[in-house]
C-alpha cells in the first residue's frame, strides 16, 4: 500500500512536470473547460494505467503523446460540437490582446475544429515542432504519409484560416 | 506556404489559453479516479466473469460432496467442472488479449487496429463466454439451494423448466443486445479513424479481421455446443431423466 502511494506520488509529480502536453490535446480535442477538464483527468487515469506497459526505449513525452492522443481519439462519447470561443478562451488575457490577433486565434482554433479526430493528432503535433518521424512514430504511420498528409492538412488550414481574413 | 504565420498563431494561443496547471496533489487524484471507457467496462465485464465462473466451479464442487451418492447429480456438477474449467482459460486469454488491444500506449495505427480486431472477432466469443456462466451459475446455485431448503433435489414440472430456460435465454439475449449496442458505435468510430489514418488501413485490417474470424469459428461452435449442453444438463437435474432422485 505504502509503496502504491509512492509510486502515485512519484507519477504525478512526472504528469505535473510534463502537463503541457495534455493541456494541447485537450485544447484541441474538445469544446469548453468542463469537457477539457474531463479529458484531462481521463488522460491522466490512462497513463498510469498505461505506465506499467511504458519502455524506456521511446522518450517519455512521446509515450505521453501517445497515450493522451489515443484516449482523446478513442474518447467517442461526447459528439463534436462547434468550438465556444467565449468558453474556451481566457477572456481576461484576451481582452488585452489586439482584436486581429483574436480573431486569427479564434479562426485558427475553428478551422482545427472542423479537422478530422486524426488530422487534429497531426496537426497539433506538426504545430508542437515534432519531427516527422517522431509524428509517425506516435500515429503508427510512414513518414512519407505524414507529410503528404501535412501538406494537405495545412492547405486546408490556410483555406479555412487566411482567405477569411 | 504560412507555416510560420501557423505556428505563430498557435504559440500565441497557447499562452491565451486559460489552462490553469494542476498540482501533484490534484494529479494524484486524477488517477485514482473512475472512468466511464468503453474498454475499463468491457474488461470489468471480463473480470466479473471469471470471478463468477471460478465460484460457480466451487459450488459445483460443494453439490458434488452434497449430494455424493446421488449419481446424476454427481456427473452433473464433474460435466459442469469439465466444461467450466476450460472456459476459465479460454476466458482469461480472452482477457490477456483484450488487455493488450486496450492498452493507450501503442502506436495510434496499432491500437485503433487492434481494439477493431478485438471488437469484430472476439467479442461475440466473449459474449458467449459470458451467457455459458447464467447457466452453469444457475445450476450450482439451485443445487445448493435445494439441498439447503429441502434436503434433496425437487424434481420440477415441464413448465417450470420452460420457464427457467425461457428466462435464462431473455437473459442471454438481453446481455447481447445490450453488449453489442454499446459496440456498435464504437465499431464505426474505430473503422472511420482507421481510414483517416491511412486508406489502405481499413483493407489491411478487414483481411486479418476475416483470417481471425475464420481460426476463431471453431471456438465459436465449441461455445454455442457448451450452451446448448448447459441446457441439457439443467433438463437432466431438474426433470431427473434416467437417473435416481435422492
Amino acid at each position: 500500500m505504502k509503496v502504491l502511494r509512492s509510486k502515485k506520488k512519484e507519477f504525478s509529480e512526472m504528469i505535473e512536470k510534463h502537463q503541457a502536453i495534455i493541456h494541447k490535446v485537450t485544447m484541441v480535442y474538445t469544446n469548453g473547460p468542463a469537457d477539457r477538464e474531463d479529458l484531462f483527468q481521463e488522460i491522466c487515469l490512462q497513463l498510469w494505467r498505461s505506465y506499467p506497459n511504458f519502455r524506456e526505449e521511446a522518450k517519455f513525452s512521446t509515450w505521453m503523446y501517445r497515450v493522451a492522443l489515443n484516449t482523446a481519439i478513442s474518447n467517442v462519447r461526447k459528439k463534436n460540437r462547434d468550438i465556444h470561443f467565449e468558453q474556451l478562451l481566457d477572456n481576461d488575457r484576451m481582452e488585452t490582446e489586439p482584436s486581429d490577433e483574436k480573431e486569427q486565434i479564434q479562426l485558427l482554433y475553428r478551422a482545427i475544429s472542423k479537422l478530422n479526430q486524426i488530422d487534429k493528432a497531426l496537426i497539433l503535433l506538426w504545430l508542437d515542432e515534432k519531427s516527422y518521424e517522431e509524428i509517425a512514430s506516435i500515429l503508427g504511420i510512414s513518414k512519407t504519409n505524414v507529410s503528404v498528409k501535412l501538406v494537405r492538412i495545412k492547405r486546408k488550414l490556410e483555406e479555412m484560416i487566411f482567405t477569411q481574413e | 506556404m504560412n507555416d510560420k504565420k501557423l505556428k505563430d498563431m498557435w504559440n500565441k494561443a497557447e499562452t491565451l489559453l486559460g489552462a490553469s496547471d494542476y498540482e501533484s496533489s490534484s494529479i494524484e487524484q486524477f488517477i485514482s479516479g473512475r472512468t466511464n471507457d468503453t474498454t475499463k467496462k468491457i474488461k470489468t465485464m471480463i473480470i466479473f466473469d471469471l470471478v463468477l465462473k471460478a465460484l460457480a466451479v466451487c459450488a459445483l464442487a460443494v453439490d458434488f460432496v452434497l449430494y455424493f451418492g446421488t449419481a446424476n447429480i454427481m456427473a452433473v456438477t464433474v460435466a459442469g467442472v469439465a466444461i467450466l474449467i476450460p472456459l476459465i482459460f479460454m476466458q482469461n486469454k480472452l482477457l490477456n488479449r483484450f488487455s493488450e488491444a486496450a492498452d493507450y500506449g501503442q502506436t495510434t495505427r496499432n491500437k485503433l487496429a487492434s481494439m477493431l480486431i478485438y471488437l469484430k472477432t472476439k467479442f461475440f466469443t466473449t459474449l458467449l463466454s459470458v451467457a455459458s456462466t447464467y447457466l452453469f451459475g444457475f445450476i450450482a446455485g439451485s443445487l445448493v439451494y435445494f439441498y439447503i431448503v429441502y434436503g434433496q433435489v425437487r424434481p420440477l414440472d415441464g413448465i417450470d423448466i420452460v420457464v427457467f430456460i425461457t428466462f435464462i435465454l431473455i437473459g442471454i439475449g438481453l446481455n447481447f443486445v445490450v453488449n453489442q449496442g454499446q459496440v456498435k458505435y464504437q465499431i464505426k468510430h474505430l473503422e472511420t479513424c482507421l481510414n483517416d489514418l491511412n486508406d489502405k488501413n481499413l483493407e489491411l485490417v478487414s483481411e486479418n479481421i476475416e483470417l481471425q474470424r475464420k481460426r476463431d469459428r471453431s471456438n465459436k461452435i465449441l461455445l454455442a455446443l457448451v450452451l446448448v449442453l448447459g441446457i441439457l444438463l439443467l433438463i437432466i437435474v431438474f426433470k431427473n431423466i434416467g437417473f435416481i432422485v435422492k
